[in-house]
């Protein structure tokens, strides 16, 4: 079985890690550019979500690359997501490919287990568990960092440094084979990232980053951003991650099970019903980031994204009643980074003068007390 | 006495007599936003979203202009309309439709919510909790649901006789409890043709977005039959042959459209889709791929959104009547 999947984030590090460990050939397509959204657009609906048309570019290319199996994780829930696995295959094989289907969720559980009891070496039990525990590792290793890249880039010495050792940390992570030599990587990814040469002589503004999950974790659509920011010298806090939408279905971490529903009761004054999307987590995230005392909120999603776009009505709102500053990004096949880039620079310019007026308002303030003490 | 709005929007179209007369039975007295217009489409496109689907930026600009001449607001939220052993949801924004309106539309008199959530809980508890928020709980007697309800049993009838949705609203709330006649639509030329419409009701039937498009098919010569003159259990048989759905009102245009594909009395099947409408771009795609490979028919989807033309439409309109006829004529 040579199968493949599309790509989201690092996502298939441990997505990998899991198919292999079953005995199946792996197939990546390259990391999605604005090519493959390109040619994924030519054969998708005209106004699908974005993350369709980046999927469908990357299911093409994985069947260039002979992959005979495509993966996709399915279900029949309110939001579109739950359709793509069915639409894109019936567009690929209405295009002339050959391939077999995976639809995890329209396909039971059962007989997507068995369908590797020929590939698997050994007991196929054994073999599920043995592959879970690598991909459950491998996710933690990303998770890990993911974070410490975040809170390095903003104060790297020289530009890019940390997102060349993040690769190369992510390589070695990749490549691992055993839960040994995956420590060993996740270890030594850590630690080359601890020690890239830090300038710390400035104050950086913390933005929270939320929105539609593909938004917010695939870079092919929102320019790199964390990446970008990153380099503006700006903390982001990204309210979603691999690592949770990997695991938050699989209901195996706690903390993510207690963390959703906290997102969904913070959330519901301003949206009381489930709607199929990250919607709890856009709203708890801002409200959460206005607690926090973070600068900003950017908003990402795709064109014409229904929880979100509901957000989108809502938000307003909750910059009024708590005071945070939201920059709204709809991401669609013809946004220009130059555009993005204008944007995200204009909104950090803002939260920084801001900060300085508020810093200088207080200072002010401390200086007419001390003042007011010396004159009694 | 408490002066209620019901926008002219999105679920007015299916369940307007209901509530009418629920309301009227509870001793409010009930208004209803204008006909749309350029003016009335303008004020919700500028209050609303960018990029959310037109019939929602038409509910906006309904309700602005009824917020300021009602004292409270009726919203619906349409959560389930379908029980079934799987989860079934109409649209996201039906879901959180009082959410949105309620966060960013300012100076709204008091919202009373109407949900419908047929999974979950019965119409009586849905009535049951509005009259609560109306405060008027003890107005609603058993007799007032089940007028309620038998009128819009009714209203479903003339549904399902051919009427428009303002037709068979106009016939069922003058309240002689008969179903009114299919009306002749006067100087019209003789039908050769049959085509059948397949869209959300809200968008079809709303003539200034859809550029009065039955009338337009007619004046060209052709017999309208919309989706809503199938029958519920013709549906449920065409989508044995498609499942896997959980949105309940693209079940109904897939099942129609399935139906009508294969009719041989129908002539074409034109899709009518608002721009930016989440399911319909994933059900547009089933259909032409997965229904419409069956049986060759001329099929058609017309895109409509606030910028959409009278020209552009007619023109498409024409175009598909015509090349219908020509294939006619060379077989």
């Amino acid at each position: 079985m040579k199968v493949s999947f599309p790509h989201m984030g690092n996502a298939y590090i441990p997505l990998s890690a899991l198919l292999s460990g079953l005995g199946a050939e792996v197939i990546i397509p390259p990391r999605p550019t604005r090519k493959t959204i390109d040619l994924g657009a030519l054969h998708a609906p005209e106004f699908v979500c974005l993350p369709f048309k980046v999927n469908l570019g990357d299911n093409l290319h994985a069947l260039q690359m002979g992959a005979d199996t495509l993966a996709m994780v399915s279900g029949m829930w309110a939001c579109r997501f739950g359709y793509y696995g069915r639409v894109q295959h019936k567009i690929l094989r209405d295009a002339g490919f050959h391939f077999d289907s995976i639809l995890l969720g329209r396909d039971g559980v059962g007989s997507v287990y068995r369908k590797f009891a020929d590939s698997v070496e050994g007991n196929l039990a054994a073999g599920w568990l043995r592959a879970f525990g690598k991909f459950q590792k491998k996710a933690r290793a990303v998770d890990a960092l993911e974070s410490r890249a975040r809170a390095v880039r903003p104060f790297e010495k020289n530009r890019g440094e940390t997102s060349r050792t993040l690769e190369s940390g992510l390589s070695l992570v990749h490549r691992a084979k055993t839960s040994t030599e995956i420590r060993a990587a996740r270890q030594e990814g850590v630690g080359l990232l601890e020690r890239i040469e830090t300038e710390r002589d400035f104050e950086p503004i913390h933005i929270a980053v939320l929105g539609e999950i593909y938004a917010v974790l695939e870079p092919a659509l929102n320019f790199d951003i964390e990446r970008r920011l990153g380099e503006m010298g700006v903390v982001i806090h990204p309210v979603l991650s691999v690592y949770k939408w990997l695991f938050r279905p699989l209901k195996v971490d706690p903390r993510i099970t207690i963390q959703e529903h906290r997102a969904r009761r913070v959330s519901r004054p301003y949206v009381a019903y489930v709607l199929g999307g990250e919607e709890h987590q856009t709203i708890s995230g801002t409200i959460d980031a206005a607690r926090k005392g973070y600068d900003g909120v950017i908003h990402l999603y795709p064109f014409t994204c229904m929880p979100e776009n509901i957000c989108r009505t809502i938000l307003p709102r909750i910059e009024n009643e708590y005071g945070i500053p939201v920059l709204n990004l709809c991401l669609d096949e013809h946004a220009s980074p130059t555009g993005v880039e204008t944007r995200l620079e204009a909104f950090c310019d803002l939260l920084r003068q801001k900060r300085r007026k508020r810093r200088g308002r207080s200072q002010v303030g401390m200086a007419l007390k001390a003042g007011a003490k010396e004159g009694e | 006495m408490i002066r209620v709005g019901i926008p002219r929007a999105l679920s007015y179209y299916r369940y307007f007599p209901f509530w009418k007369t629920l309301l009227e039975g509870l001793g409010v007295e009930v208004s209803v936003s204008s006909p749309t217009s350029k003016k009335l489409l303008e004020e919700g496109v500028r209050h609303c979203v960018d990029d959310i689907c037109v019939p929602v930026k038409l509910y906006y600009g309904h309700v602005m202009d009824l917020k300021d001449r009602v004292d409270r607001l009726f919203v619906s939220r349409i959560v389930s309309v379908e029980k079934a052993s799987y989860d079934t949801y109409t649209c996201p924004k039906l879901i959180g439709l009082p959410d949105m309106i309620r966060s960013s539309v300012d100076c709204l008199p008091p919202i009373v919510e109407f949900v419908v959530d047929v999974q979950n809980m019965s119409l009586r508890s849905s009535a049951k909790r509005a009259a609560a928020e109306l405060g008027i709980c003890g107005n609603l007697t058993r007799q007032v649901l089940r007028r309620s309800l038998a009128v819009q049993s009714i209203y479903e009838s003339a549904l399902l006789e051919g009427l428009s949705p303002q037709d068979a609203i106009d016939g069922v709330l003058r309240g002689n409890g008969a179903v009114a006649r299919k009306r002749s639509r006067g100087e019209a030329p003789a039908h050769d043709l049959k085509i059948a419409l397949v869209g959300h009701e809200y968008l079809i039937h709303d003539y200034f977005i859809s550029h009065d498009l039955p009338a337009k098919l007619r004046g060209l010569g052709a017999e309208v039959v919309y989706m809503t003159q199938v029958s519920g259990g013709v549906i449920e048989g065409e989508l044995e042959k498609y499942p896997g759905i959980s949105w309940s009102y693209e079940k109904e245009l897939l099942g129609a459209a399935s139906h009508f594909m294969g009719r041989p009395d129908i002539d074409g099947v034109m899709m009518v889709m608002g721009f930016a409408c989440g399911p319909d771009s994933i059900i547009s795609e089933i259909i032409i791929r997965e229904v419409r490979s069956v049986r060759d028919i001329p099929y058609m989807t017309l895109v409509l959104d606030e910028h959409t033309g009278e020209a552009g439409v007619a023109t498409r309109v024409e175009a598909f009547v015509d090349m219908i006829r020509r294939s006619r004529r060379r077989t």
